[in-house]
């Protein structure tokens, strides 16, 4: 009945499909990881978040499409920010493989334990005199477009702002493309 | 400009040189302080962070039931607007009902439960204490228990009912404008005491005998769009348009559209009803019922010329308004508002009831059978106060009514003989704060509970949002709780729509039939009809009785209606900045009230605008600011009611006086209490300036409202077009020829090549009715900052969409007539404010609006300057900031902002843009199902809560579009034509009956 509920199953088929080692259908021995291992975090450009999440683990490695979890993109101006329950539609099943992980799988479990949802520090932030509507992006450029203004966020342990996000950044692409580019398009 | 420095790359330059770099970050372009994004835990199904989700629900402003759907985002209401589905309202909404979100939201709401403690002060005290108390106070009370409500025709009002019954006392309605006469009334002449239903939309000739039926009365807004179909000139139905009268010693806003209005003498509007009647009879100009022959004795009586002069009309006026009346299919005389509120209300009704029966209105135009009589009686509340003093009461609970503000001193000095007093509510009003024990309710916004406005209508409300306060509690669950009965409210809610559904029978499941209900907002049905005939009391109606009543008070010439506020109605809008700003339709004043004194008096007594009178009743004074009027009688004063509280929040206390101090408290012969009342006048010598919006009252020659005589506009041919002027002056001509290059060399800039639409509107002044609905429409769309009293005095109130009124005639015996119109920006095609902007903050988008950039804007102000409409509006202050001396927005309240829309700062100019946030929605919706934006697709705010449908917005280059056709019809015209502004708002002419048709 419940899209919450429906995406709560599909977590879990796909926790099961990734949590089933490779070696059990090979019989070879586990492929190590093919992202890096992050010794020392704070290097790492972009704003330190309360929980290490790492999108070249998410995205990258496992391949989970954007769209899983910023499921509202393609219909609403917001590309939403996932719930604890589609974390843990998955992370109920899954630990983590190193000391480091589990560490942090353990902070979105006990997260969902007590109730208190992480609070992240907002990376691209729009000024509020600006709308920018994901969905009408999206809806000419792709569902995996997401790169072109965000970076490539599947090879990356932290995100990060790569592009200004300024009005001429903007207009560039807007001329390139040969839209619009009214005030009121996106200041109203 | 065309060579060497343009203002762009003046500025261009300024800005590099001029420390432009350092002003970048302060300017709000640079990044934002350190934002938390907190996911949701589990996200709900019907929550999309960006788009927003609708509930039908019931609006409880006023006992109208009208159907609502309250816009929520991120799980905060946001908006109200009218449930198409309903069949009271339709899917419109007035001014009232949308500022519901403003008691929701109010800063100074109730938080936790209150009980005075031992130095008398209340004080806050737990849930547990608090049930404690009232459990053991209620058990203990007996026969002493009295529950005081206001108009309950809900499963609450039946909770109460029950549970007042079932521990021994009795419940007592209290609605300071029942319609008790108006009951009495029907009850007189045919028997029944019910509220019929009346088809504003069929009727061919309308007469309204005091009742404000376009603001005040009974059901408005229904009401408005069944006028606005009879009255709108082309309105879509097969019989011309339907001619209005409008009978009373003060102008209302339905005095304002009538084609004539009839300044009778207060109390005399029933014999006017009968001399019509008379030359009904005596003329044969219906088909009369032959038992009319029972009071024939009654209405010869009453003929013309014997009463004529009592009314202060000419025997032949009323000859003349009887063939009228009579001459169409479906006359409509309807009887209310003020004329049921004088001593002899009901006879009056009565009278009203006889004109309509013997024309043949009853069981056309007005139909019985539909309305759920209620029994309740003002009577019932005065006999409640003498137990009260007799120490009879032993526990008082009030909810949904505030009789301390509006019963006056006798009421306070009851209560305080009354042992226990509980009080249920939202706000802390004048009852509230003298209860022993403040229990703070939920709001309607965040509650359950259902409507049953009339048969057939079981209307369902429920929670739009969680409470804003976790400390809040339903009413209806406390009820229960203390009564020891398991389950919630919404358990006993439902309970009662399973017997419903079971006889309903239309749904498979309950579930389904509650869903469905709850999805539509509730189970609308067909109003029941039945024929009455004139009743055994209509004999005991006397020529006596329906002579003016000999009003209460000194024997002066001077009579004092009190009537109630438009949008502070009994003084419950009081708290809400939407409804303090929102001028008054006809006086334009805005927070705070006033008396209507007639030029005449004025001079009589050397009065000035703004001079503070004070009025004398035998019950109480008041203390009042002259508005000199000619829409008012000279023997008549007039006073609205709504402000004066000395409780109910910041926004509502201490202003101005409290008009039921003029009252008498007790209760008249048809049950209900007299709202007129003879007083004396005393110049104070003090003085106010007029917190008024009203630029000037008159249109010094510049006919701002066109209006065309009924006879004129039918014969116009399509393709007329009686109010062309030419655009351009000849004096123009030179200076418009450079400017034309210039505008052409811009457009090569960005894309303004290629087709676009031009959005345009079409507003239908032969519709409205200057209700104000679309003002407060845009304030809750639009994020616009209410600004207070002292601004307004500065004229710098922030409405970007305005209702002008202008009165024309009253001079040397011409009847006085009042014209309204809308005016918000003009989305001018050739538009004085872009040129001027220096930093291109104000300019022309490629649809054709006036586009204004906030952030662009330098706040130089000589857009507004140079706009002829005054239609844009500078930030003279933060509106938004934190505790600052014009704060807006105080916390809740500013979870109403909408967060499609900018909230601007200080030092910025901001006014209308067709709502382009609705418009780049529609746009955005479009795009992403592959298809054009359809006509009608995109409504703006004012377009959507218009009562009447008078605006129609749209593409003016679609050749299909409705807009388009409404731009070529010849009632069309532009304001200030001839300042070449080129607008792309057509009014379309308002359309009246010469008062000798």
């Amino acid at each position: 009945m419940s899209t919450q509920g429906g995406r709560l199953a599909v977590g879990t088929v796909l926790a099961l499909f990734l949590s089933v080692p490779a070696a059990a259908q090979t019989g070879q021995p586990a492929a190590s990881p093919a992202v890096p291992v992050v010794t020392d975090t704070a290097a790492l450009p972009g704003p330190r978040q309360p929980i290490f999440f790492r999108h070249d683990v998410h995205a990258g490695k496992d391949k989970i499409p954007c769209l899983y979890c910023h499921y509202t993109v393609t219909v609403s101006s917001e590309p939403g920010i996932p719930s604890l329950e589609t974390c843990m539609g998955c992370h109920r099943l899954i630990s983590g493989s190193t000391p480091s992980h589990q560490a942090e799988i353990k902070k979105v479990r006990d997260a969902w334990a007590n109730r208190t949802p992480p609070q992240w520090v907002r990376v691209h932030a729009l000024p509020g005199f600006v709308h920018f509507p994901h969905m009408r992006h999206i809806k000419v450029l792709g569902t995996t477009a997401c790169a072109t203004c965000h970076g490539d966020i599947a090879s990356v342990p932290q995100v990060s702002q790569v592009a200004t996000l300024r009005m001429g950044w903007c207009i560039t692409c807007h001329v390139q493309r040969k839209v619009s580019r009214d005030c009121t398009l996106c200041h109203y | 400009m065309s060579d060497g420095m343009n203002r762009r790359r003046f500025l261009k330059i300024l800005g590099v040189t001029g420390g432009g770099a350092a002003a970048v970050s302060a300017c709000g372009i640079g990044p934002e302080p350190t934002e938390k994004l907190i996911p949701y835990l589990v996200q709900s199904d019907d929550q999309v962070p960006g788009i927003a989700t609708w509930y039908a629900s019931t609006c409880r402003e006023c006992p109208a039931g009208c159907g609502i759907l309250v816009k929520t985002r991120e799980g905060r209401a946001i908006k109200i607007e009218g449930n198409p589905e309903s069949p009271v309202n339709r899917g419109r909404l007035c001014a009232r009902g949308q500022a519901a979100l403003q008691g929701l939201y109010n800063p100074d709401r109730v938080t936790e439960p209150l009980a005075r403690n031992a130095q008398g002060t209340l004080e806050k005290i737990s849930w547990d204490d608090a049930m404690t108390r009232l459990s053991g106070k209620v058990r203990a009370a007996g026969k002493g228990l009295v529950f005081l409500t206001g108009a309950e025709s809900s499963s609450f009002g039946d909770l109460v009912d029950e549970w007042t019954r079932s521990l021994g006392g009795r419940h007592v309605v209290y609605e300071p404008f029942g319609y008790e006469a108006l009951r009495e009334g029907n009850r007189v002449a045919f028997g029944t005491d019910e509220v019929p239903w009346y088809d504003f939309a069929g009727a061919t000739y309308i007469m309204s005998f005091g009742a404000d039926f376009l603001d005040t009365w009974v059901s408005p807004v229904g009401f408005q769009q069944g006028f606005a179909q009879a009255h709108g000139f082309d309105a879509g139905r097969a019989t011309p348009m339907a001619k209005m009268v409008y009978v009373g010693p003060r102008m209302n806003v339905t005095g304002m559209n009538a084609d004539e209005w009839i300044a009778a003498a207060p109390g005399t509007e029933g014999l006017l009803a009968l001399a019509m009647a008379q030359v009904i009879v005596d003329k044969k100009l219906a088909r009369v019922p032959g038992d009319v022959a029972r009071v024939r004795e009654l209405i010869e009586a009453n003929a013309p010329d014997k009463v004529a002069a009592l009314i202060g009309v000419t025997p032949a006026a009323i000859t003349r308004y009887a063939t009228e009346f009579a001459a169409g299919k479906a006359p409509l005389a309807v009887a209310g508002g003020m004329a049921a509120q004088y001593p002899n209300g009901a006879e009056i009704v009565a009278a009203v009831n006889l004109l309509n029966y013997v024309a043949g209105a009853v069981g056309n135009t007005v139909k019985f059978g539909a309305d759920l009589a209620s029994g309740a009686k003002y009577g019932d509340v005065a006999a409640l106060k003498e137990d009260m003093t007799a120490g009879k009461v032993a526990v008082l609970l009030v909810h949904g009514a505030n009789p301390a503000y509006s019963l006056g001193g006798g009421f306070v000095q009851a209560w305080t003989k009354v042992g226990y007093k509980v009080a249920f509510t939202t706000m802390l009003d004048e009852t509230a704060s003298a209860a022993d024990l403040v229990l703070p309710d939920l709001h309607p916004i965040e509650q359950w509970n259902d409507s049953r406005p009339r048969a057939g209508v079981y209307a369902l409300q429920q929670p739009a949002m969680q409470p804003v306060f976790p400390d809040t509690r339903a009413a209806g669950d406390v009820l229960l709780a203390a009564a020891g009965k398991p389950g919630t409210f919404k358990d006993y809610l439902q309970a009662r729509w399973k017997e419903l559904a079971r006889r309903e029978a239309r749904a498979k499941s309950f579930d389904d039939f509650w869903n469905g209900a709850l999805q539509h907002g509730g189970i609308f049905g067909e109003a029941p009809s039945r024929a009455v005939k004139l009743g055994s009391d209509a004999i005991t109606l006397t020529p006596q009785r329906l002579r003016a009543p000999a009003f209460d008070g000194a024997a002066t010439n001077l009579v004092c209606v009190v009537y109630p506020h438009g949008a502070l109605s009994d003084g419950r809008g009081a708290d809400k900045p939407w409804l303090q700003e929102l001028p008054d339709p006809l006086s334009k004043i805005t927070w705070h009230g006033w008396v209507e004194v007639h030029p005449d008096n004025a001079e009589t007594w050397g009065l000035a605008a703004g001079d503070i009178l004070q009025l004398e009743s035998p019950f109480g004074t008041v203390r009042a600011p002259a508005w000199i009027t000619r829409t008012i009688r000279p023997d008549v004063l007039a006073v609205p009611t709504g402000q004066g509280h000395l409780a109910y929040g910041r926004y509502a206390r201490n202003r101005s006086f409290n008009a039921f101090d003029l009252l008498s408290g007790s209760a008249g012969t048809h049950g209900g209490r007299s709202f007129a009342v003879r007083v004396a006048v005393k110049r104070t010598g003090e003085h106010r300036f007029l917190a008024t919006t009203e630029g000037t009252a008159r249109e010094h020659g510049e006919e701002i409202v066109k209006t065309l005589g009924f006879t004129e506009a039918v014969a116009l041919k399509p393709g007329a077009h009686p109010f062309e002027s030419p655009e351009t002056p000849d004096y123009a001509e030179g200076a418009l020829e450079g400017w034309a290059a210039a505008q052409h060399e811009m457009a090569s800039l960005g894309n303004y090549a290629g087709t676009h639409p031009r959005w345009a509107m079409a507003i239908d002044l032969s519709k409205c009715t200057g209700c104000s609905a679309c003002v407060t429409a845009c304030y809750a769309e639009n994020n616009i900052a209410t600004v207070g009293e002292d601004l307004v005095l500065r004229r710098r109130e922030m409405s970007w969409m305005r209702i002008e009124r202008y009165f024309r005639g009253g001079e040397k015996g011409e009847p006085v007539q009042a014209v309204i119109t809308p005016m918000l920006c003009q989305q001018c095609g050739n538009a004085p404010c872009e040129p001027v902007c220096p930093v291109f903050a104000a300019y022309h988008t490629a649809d054709g609006l006036n586009g204004q950039v906030y952030n662009r804007c330098v706040g130089t102000r000589y857009c507004a300057n140079n706009c002829p409409y005054k239609v844009r509006y500078f930030n003279w202050f933060n509106f938004a900031e934190e505790g600052g001396d014009y704060e807006a927005w105080p916390a809740p309240l500013d979870w109403l902002l909408n967060p499609d829309v900018t909230v601007r700062e200080k030092g910025v100019m901001e006014k209308c843009t067709f709502c382009v946030q609705r418009i780049r929605g529609a746009q955005n919706t479009a795009r992403l199902e592959d298809r054009a934006v359809k006509d009608g697709e995109i409504v703006p705010a004012c377009a959507q809560g218009c009562p009447s449908e008078a605006i129609i917005f749209g593409d003016l280059n679609d050749p299909a579009s409705r807009v388009h056709a409404l731009s070529e019809n010849p009632r069309g015209y532009h304001v200030l034509t001839g300042l070449n502004t080129k607008p792309a708002i057509t009014y379309l002419a308002r359309v009246v009956h010469a008062g000798e048709a």
